[in-house]
């Protein structure tokens, strides 16, 4: 068995499946690996893939003309999401591997990913599944906050690379504002200034005294966003648990009516 | 239709009152027994000139204490009314503090709340000032503000005021996303009573103009597509669940007529509170009837995606829900002829009618299955309950554990899974097996089924 293993990113992992698929050692003969530290076997060669721009874009232009961009979408955000959470049958990497290979394999192609009974699509559907349920509900939670610049800006800490999903809905929702969502736990930020695209930066050095002066107006909205949220609940129907549910607890320090009661 | 477009740089910087935290305090009290805060039922993307856009799968920004979704800013616009419907805490004979809005003031917390992603646009209610055509037209200026001052395309939930001119209820349909008249009780003899300045008739003309009109506009669009779009997202409606002795099949029976007659999408059902304690309303002791009212949106669901009809779930003999059992198992358990299904080879609406399978995992089966033979595995990974499925299905022939196709046996077992029983249930003393206490306890059967 050969192990390949590639950075945990789109990039790396397109970059090892274009080496492995390169390698000619026999698809039943490769495994790939985007975990750090997994656990070494015997009787295995582990090669390690240093992650090539060029080779992941190829990869991209073949999935996206073999096999549409409804897949090659799925695909994508299958690797943005956090491989280590629940107990997959099989790696990140892996999964998306054994899913490309299948799809070009087969005349159906991009419609392998119905066939929720291989082993390998129905990771591929869990993974795509986790991100898009982090990214719809952060569009849900996430809170901007006016700065003394007028410049909005939004803290996250999600568990799967969610950002250019945000981004996404941000930029269409307020064309005309300058918004920075920071993502704490990948330290990664989307950058959007009024009437054009957004930009996902390196955000490692963000300076912290800068976000935290406020306009003059933000204290007082969010009083009265407050004051409409404690009146909104009916007391005849007090249901915590159900808004655990609704809105778990994790997503509460960054949001501004709930950030006081954890 | 000619819109003055003003840049949204020129429109009104934000800065509010103190009285306006007052103002929000009054008529969001006012405003929270109103149910409808879904901001769903239509996709449009922004233009570029203002704010917002909309999603067709509603997005939800919070959860109160009650557990219940804040997606819009659900505010009225007054609680001033001169109507005195005894279930409303803002009639005109109750003491409640009163305020009003201007169109300013709600456009500017509307906006200011949009842009920090507290909500998703604004649901605008109000009890009647002055009159009918006077409140609908005040509505209507919040909204004209709102699309053309400030560019917003978000989402906007408005009521239509029963009594008011057509004319007005037309023109404030262009600008809001969805339109609600309240249904307030079930039948119109219930109505009389409680809401004497209301009748049925005076109800139901708006919302077969609203009806007439998303039609009228539908045929527009087919010829010049770019005509201003009426109420994309539909009309709702509520009734109050609780306050009259109606029994839950003429609830249903009366929300599947709406939805058949009047095209509408969605009705909202909603447990009666004891907010004003009149004399003509029940005293309700153990708080509102809140598993009714989920049974009611069980049933309801079922009604709009399900393909049921109300008189297979319930009828004239059985009048009511089964309170330890949601509407489909109870209506699977009394019709077990039908099972067991056979999950790789039925058709989608039979996988429907399965109890543990949903919409989304009956779509996924059908079209799993094509690629490979579905297992039990399989089928758990796809998203079906199987601890409520397993008792209604086969796989390749062969069910998951040996189950006996017997009425008191399936209900035994999955009302032995406690999580199953609801809240209020768990809560009470009850005796769960008095139920079924004529079962003698037979040995298993091994069931197959041929193929």
């Amino acid at each position: 068995m050969y192990v390949f293993q590639c950075e945990d990113s789109i990039d790396g992992i397109f970059t090892g499946v274009y080496d492995a698929w390169a390698s000619r050692l026999g698809h039943k003969n490769i495994r790939l690996s985007s975990c750090k530290n997994e656990n070494l076997t015997l009787f295995s060669e582990y090669i390690p893939v240093c992650t090539d721009f060029k080779k992941s874009r190829k990869v991209s232009r073949t999935l996206i003309l073999r096999l549409g961009t409804g897949f090659y979408e799925t695909v994508c955000s299958s690797a943005m999401a956090d491989g280590s959470l629940r107990n997959l049958p099989m790696d990140k990497a892996n999964a998306i591997y054994q899913t490309i290979v299948l799809a070009l394999s087969l005349p159906e192609g991009a419609k392998v990913l119905e066939y929720l009974g291989e082993p390998c699509i129905a990771c591929i559907f869990e993974l795509r599944r986790q991100t898009r349920n982090e990214g719809h509900h952060l569009l849900e939670f996430l809170r901007f906050a006016e700065l003394k610049n007028g410049i909005l800006f939004a803290q996250i800490h999600p568990k799967n690379d969610v950002l250019p999903i945000l981004a996404d809905h941000f930029t269409n929702r307020l064309p005309l504002e300058n918004f920075i969502i920071y993502d704490a736990v990948h330290q990664t930020a989307a950058v959007h200034s009024a009437s054009k695209d957004y930009l996902i930066v390196d955000a490692s050095s963000l300076n912290s005294d800068l976000i935290c002066e406020f306009s003059p107006e933000e204290e007082s909205f969010r009083r009265l966003w407050r004051a409409f949220f404690e009146t909104i609940a009916i007391e005849a129907r007090a249901n915590p648990k159900l808004q655990i549910q609704n809105i778990p607890k994790r997503f509460w320090a960054d949001t501004v009516e709930l950030r006081e009661k954890l | 239709m000619n819109r003055t477009v003003i840049p949204y740089s020129n429109a009104p910087t934000a800065r509010l009152s103190p009285s306006v935290m007052e103002k929000l305090t009054i008529l969001t009290d006012a405003a929270k027994y109103d149910v409808a805060c879904t901001s769903s039922g239509i996709d449009r993307r922004g233009d570029g000139t203002g704010i917002g856009n909309a999603s067709a799968c509603g997005i939800c920004h919070s959860f109160s204490a009650d557990g219940r979704c804040v997606s819009l800013l659900k505010i009225l616009l007054t609680n001033e009314c001169i109507f005195n419907c005894s279930y409303c805490q803002n009639n005109c004979n109750s003491d409640v503090p009163r305020a009003t809005f201007t169109p300013e003031e709600i456009c500017t917390l509307t906006i200011e709340f949009y842009r920090r992603n507290y909500i998703e646009g604004l649901f605008l209610s109000s009890g009647i000032i002055v009159s009918p055509n006077y409140t609908m037209d005040l509505i209507y200026q919040v909204l004209f503000r709102l699309r053309t001052v400030y560019r917003f395309q978000g989402y906007i939930h408005v009521k239509a005021i029963p009594g008011a001119d057509p004319l007005l209820i037309e023109k404030a349909g262009f600008l809001a996303d969805r339109m609600s008249v309240n249904l307030e009780l079930p039948t119109s003899d219930a109505l009389r009573k409680l809401a004497p300045c209301k009748s049925r008739n005076t109800i139901l003309k708006p919302m077969r103009q609203i009806q007439n009109n998303i039609i009228q506009n539908k045929n527009e669009l087919a010829l010049f597509q770019n005509s201003p779009r009426f109420v994309p997202a539909g009309q709702s409606t509520q009734m109050i669940i609780g306050a009259t002795p109606e029994s839950d099949f003429q609830i249903i029976s009366v929300a599947e007529s709406l939805y058949q007659k009047f095209d509408l999408k969605r009705v909202f059902y909603s447990a009666f509170v004891n907010v004003s304690h009149n004399s003509n309303l029940p005293a309700l002791s153990e708080g509102p009837p809140l598993l009714r009212e989920h049974r009611l949106y069980q049933a309801d669901w079922l009604l709009r995606y399900y393909h049921f009809s109300a008189d297979e779930l319930l009828s004239e003999a059985r009048p009511n829900f089964n309170i330890y059992l949601d509407p489909k198992c109870d209506w699977a358990l009394r019709h077990l002829e039908y099972f067991p299904v056979e999950i790789n080879a039925a058709d989608y609406k039979t996988l429907l009618r399965v109890p543990g399978i949903g919409a989304k995992s009956a779509k996924r089966i059908v079209k799993a299955r094509q690629g490979s033979r579905l297992d039990f595995s399989d089928l758990k990974k796809i998203g079906v309950v199987l601890k409520r499925a397993l008792y209604f299905i086969t796989c390749s022939g062969h069910m998951m554990y040996p189950v006996k196709i017997d009425e008191d046996y399936i209900c035994r077992n999955l009302l032995s899974d406690k999580t199953q029983i609801p809240r209020e249930l768990k809560n009470e003393n009850y005796r769960q097996i008095s139920l079924f206490d004529d079962i003698s306890y037979g040995g298993f059967e091994h069931v197959r089924i041929s193929m």
